[in-house]
């Protein structure tokens, strides 16, 4: 029941944590618009965490370009399982106006897992509130499926 | 023998012990949140929104860093937890107290301090130069209101005190007797400056929102809880909030202790009414108007501002206003 309780607050708290993969700030912008008393993703829970070691979900914006690649991959690599990563805006999903470009080294699923991926230069503070409410219904789904394979492995070993 | 037993186990674990002491503290952690986010207009979180944060950190993987002292790391959150605890069953909540001594308030005192240092401990084993930065704001926030919170403690003693032969007093329970028979201290007009002063360092003391300094996500990377994750992170969030009820119990104990209906049930619900007002005046009212203070400013605030006012409270005390 305690495991229960746990999968079911999973989605009622997730943090959120931002990471600026060379964005021309105005995605980044509406991100924060979605924190202000106007939108208050707070009412869903969503809180903005300065460390990667507390966050839940992970979200990138940005085309990657390659001085931040490095430092996009060691971030990611600090976030505690189980998170979720969503990109933010066209540039970390196809390069946007930067495609082809010397200087990026997209897309962002190059790099690692992308749960949700929301369109738009730049997305509208409403798609982003339900792009988030996604990642935290998939972040109680990881967590089960997590808990559901211990399981079997612990059933395995004894 | 054993029913003795029993009941003191009942009184430490469940009322007025560890389990109505975490709902105490995460309900008003709750309504803070909730009538913080009223006053700008927003909808707010759920007002259990602490315990499911707590929950959900005990759901999440615990990483400890390859630099970290692996001990004192998962050690110092818990070690800050039970003191707490402790610290709190020596408050009165509407009847006595679980435990009592002749020096209460500095057990508590010394507890409360503990408690502190335990989260500048951990952040220190963390091996995080932005918990590094952290630590040394939290130890500048804990000198900033320790002077006016030891005055403010000598000059609610020496008022209580009064009757007796010692003419100050430490004990909590001789405090709420001499309520009992004189007025609550918040009706003494030579203590309302020390109320004043209480209330400022209430919010410092819990590390709320404009005295956050130690904690700052914005600028140090959430500070002292920068390496932290999973159930030691939700172990400090939990802590946070029985710091809450703790404070506000001991303004409640201090300033307005000894209002006695006869029916514990009753009571308690006083005292829980006295907590939420106090919530509101010392922590939403702050957190919901000021930006947060940069550190030279809460050290400055503090020892000037608020040290006066419990400073002058004393004074009116000590020449028998």
């Amino acid at each position: 029941m305690f495991q229960k309780m746990i999968d079911d607050s999973m989605k009622r708290s997730p943090w959120i944590f931002h990471i600026n993969a060379g964005s021309c700030n105005g995605c980044d912008i509406e991100l924060v618009s979605v924190l202000t008393p106007r939108y208050d993703a707070e009412r869903f829970g969503f809180r903005l965490t300065g460390s990667p070691r507390q966050a839940d979900i992970v979200v990138v914006s940005g085309p990657i370009t390659l001085q931040s690649r490095d430092r996009m991959i060691r971030t990611l690599a600090q976030v505690p399982e189980p998170f979720c990563v969503v990109s933010l805006g066209s540039c970390p999903r196809s390069g946007n106006v930067f495609k082809g470009s010397y200087a990026i080294d997209g897309p962002l699923e190059k790099w690692t897992h992308v749960d949700v991926s929301v369109g738009g230069c730049t997305p509208k503070p409403e798609a982003i509130i339900a792009a988030l409410a996604k990642a935290s219904a998939i972040l109680e789904e990881k967590r089960k499926a997590m808990r559901q394979a211990d399981k079997a492995d612990k059933e395995k070993r004894s | 023998m054993s029913f003795d037993i029993l009941w003191f186990a009942f009184h430490i674990l469940i009322f007025p012990g560890l389990l109505f002491i975490v709902v105490m503290g995460v309900l008003l952690m709750g309504i803070n949140n909730k009538m913080v986010a009223r006053m700008q207009n927003r909808v707010g979180p759920p007002i259990l929104q602490p315990w499911y944060d707590f929950l959900k950190c005990c759901g999440k993987e615990t990483i400890i860093p390859r630099r970290a002292q692996k001990f004192v790391f998962i050690g110092a959150p818990i070690l800050g937890f039970a003191v707490l605890i402790t610290a709190a069953l020596f408050i009165p909540f509407g009847g006595s107290s679980v435990l009592s001594s002749t020096g209460d308030i500095v057990v508590i005192l010394y507890l409360l301090t503990f408690c502190s240092v335990m989260s500048i401990v951990g952040a220190a084993a963390s091996g995080s130069p932005y918990a590094g930065v952290g630590l040394s704001r939290e130890m500048v926030a804990m000198i900033a209101y320790e002077l006016p919170f030891v005055l403010v403690l000598l000059a609610v003693g020496k008022l209580a005190g009064s009757d007796s032969a010692q003419g100050v007093t430490f004990s909590l329970a001789t405090i709420t007797e001499w309520q009992t028979a004189h007025l609550p201290v918040i009706c003494h007009i030579s203590m309302i400056p020390a109320a004043i002063a209480m209330l400022f360092v209430i919010p410092c003391e819990i590390g709320m929102h404009p005295f956050d300094i130690a904690e700052a996500e914005t600028e140090l990377c959430e500070g002292t809880l920068t390496e932290y994750s999973g159930a030691p992170l939700g172990v400090y969030k939990l802590t946070h909030c029985v710091k809450v009820y703790v404070m506000t119990a001991l303004f409640t104990a201090l300033f307005m202790g000894g209002i006695t209906t006869g029916m514990v049930v009753v009571d308690v619900l006083i005292k829980i009414l006295v907590c939420l007002v106090v919530t509101f005046l010392s922590m939403t009212l702050p957190h919901a108007v000021c930006a947060r203070f940069k550190v030279e400013q809460v050290f400055k605030f503090y020892w000037t501002f608020v040290s006066a006012l419990a400073l002058i409270s004393l004074v009116l005390v000590w020449i028998g206003l």
